[in-house]
């Protein structure tokens, strides 16, 4: 048996018993890894193991994959859908709600402290070796959260901005159905601003945020 | 050389002639132009998929996303299900989620109002076909098979919860039948009131929706 077929097998393996992937694997990918770059980020260990790792010819779930990213790009009307949209549709259902019910600072904290766990485990270690940019690229290029939502993420020393993704939905939210009570500040101030912010003080970075059609956010 | 009998001469041709006919009829001009739906010089025109110029975002984020396989493989819908999972650990955690599930159902009413139309037009086989393949919800389902009255669909859930009581400790207390019983059955149940049909929810690893 090759190492891809092995490493086929671990995978589908993985996705039947939801098990991690070995560290021997994982030390294996390593020494494969040939860049500086690519050492560099590997040498915070548990940070790098979740991310481009090399799996994907061994996946054998791409066929659904590919069938949903085809049915979402085919689907036009009323708007053109894209693959963030059922994504953006809960974000912003969730925060409706938690507006409603005068909730939102709580939610905000509530996923915070949910997700603060990655935070502390990778991205604190990563500040410490790396400086500040470490947040920005954990808090976005380096986190499905981010890069299942956001369209493209432009990457800049200091500097993270992208279409902001709730803008074009929520404005067909409002014609089509008119059923939400925010408005696009509230996802803004109510949301975005308060989850960054809330992420940046668990690892000690401040951050600076200038909410638009494209978002930017900086460490200062 | 032999020389054909008449007869046999007037079998062959039928034969091949025949066959050439047939063939010829087959291979017609308008039977290709037919053999399509549409007209066929503007295929690719009337292909919605094949006119995005925004695709390469999208594969982009697909290939990001399918790359990364440890310490579990990631899938498209990952985040929307940890998302919803999240916050209704925070509803239910508020004993809110009766009231959660209401404000679904109350923001998706034009959507719902627009389905049992069509339920009223074809038959309640419409408001299936509502409900999971022409909403954006199938980016929630990795796959969705169909069957006349009835859908079924791996449940996106159970292994998103999994993954998030593993690598996410003390974070999630509600349990997979929690999600079943306090979110998809009273959410679909809510919004098959609004359309005017019944369905009877089969929850499990492939949940299994039916109509009544």
């Amino acid at each position: 048996m090759n190492s891809n077929s092995k490493r086929s097998e671990k995978i589908t393996n993985a996705l039947k018993t939801g098990d991690d992937i070995s560290r021997r694997n994982f030390a294996q990918k390593l020494l494969s890894i040939a860049t500086l770059s690519s050492l560099a980020i590997a040498s915070v260990p548990e940070a790098a193991l979740a991310w481009l790792d090399g799996g994907f010819a061994q996946r054998e779930d791409l066929a659904d994959a590919l069938k949903v990213l085809v049915k979402t790009y085919s689907d036009t009307r009323p708007y053109p859908h894209k693959f963030n949209d059922a994504l953006v549709k809960m974000h912003l259902r969730n925060l409706d709600f938690a507006v409603r019910k005068g909730l939102w600072k709580e939610r905000a904290e509530h996923y915070v402290w949910t997700l603060g766990v990655v935070v502390d485990r990778h991205i604190k270690k990563g500040i410490e070796m790396f400086g500040k940019e470490a947040f920005l690229w954990g808090n976005f290029e380096r986190t499905s959260c981010s890069y299942q939502l956001y369209e493209h993420i432009n990457i800049k020393e200091g500097e993270r901005s992208f279409s902001c993704p709730f803008k074009p939905i929520l404005d067909q939210i409002q014609k089509t159905i008119g059923t939400y009570k925010i408005t696009w500040d509230d996802v803004h101030n109510k949301w975005c601003i308060p989850v960054w912010s809330g992420f940046a003080n668990n690892v000690g970075v401040e951050i600076k945020v200038e909410p638009g059609e494209v978002c930017r956010v900086k460490v200062v | 050389m032999t020389q054909p009998e008449r007869r046999n001469f007037f079998k062959q041709t039928i034969k091949w002639g025949g066959a050439l006919t047939l063939f010829t009829v087959l291979n017609s001009p308008r039977v290709v132009w037919v053999a399509g739906p549409g007209n066929p010089l503007q295929t690719i025109k009337e292909n919605t998929f094949l006119q995005r110029d925004d695709l390469a975002d999208a594969l982009k984020s697909l290939y990001m996303t399918y790359d990364s396989t440890s310490p579990y493989p990631h899938k498209f819908n990952d985040v929307i299900s940890k998302g919803q999972l999240e916050c209704l650990e925070f509803f239910i955690s508020k004993g809110m989620d009766k009231e959660y599930v209401a404000h679904y159902i109350a923001v998706m009413a034009p959507v719902l109002q627009n389905i049992k139309q069509g339920v009223e037009k074809e038959g309640p086989e419409k408001s299936l076909y509502g409900l999971f393949e022409d909403t954006s919800a199938y980016q929630l389902f990795e796959r969705i098979e169909e069957k006349p009255g009835e859908r079924s669909f791996p449940c996106p859930y159970k292994r998103a919860l999994e993954n998030c009581k593993k690598w996410l400790p003390n974070r999630f207390t509600m349990e997979w039948k929690d999600v079943c019983n306090k979110w998809c059955i009273p959410t679909w149940q809510g919004f098959v009131k609004v359309i005017g049909v019944n369905i009877a929810v089969q929850p499990g690893e492939i949940c299994i929706v039916k109509l009544a």
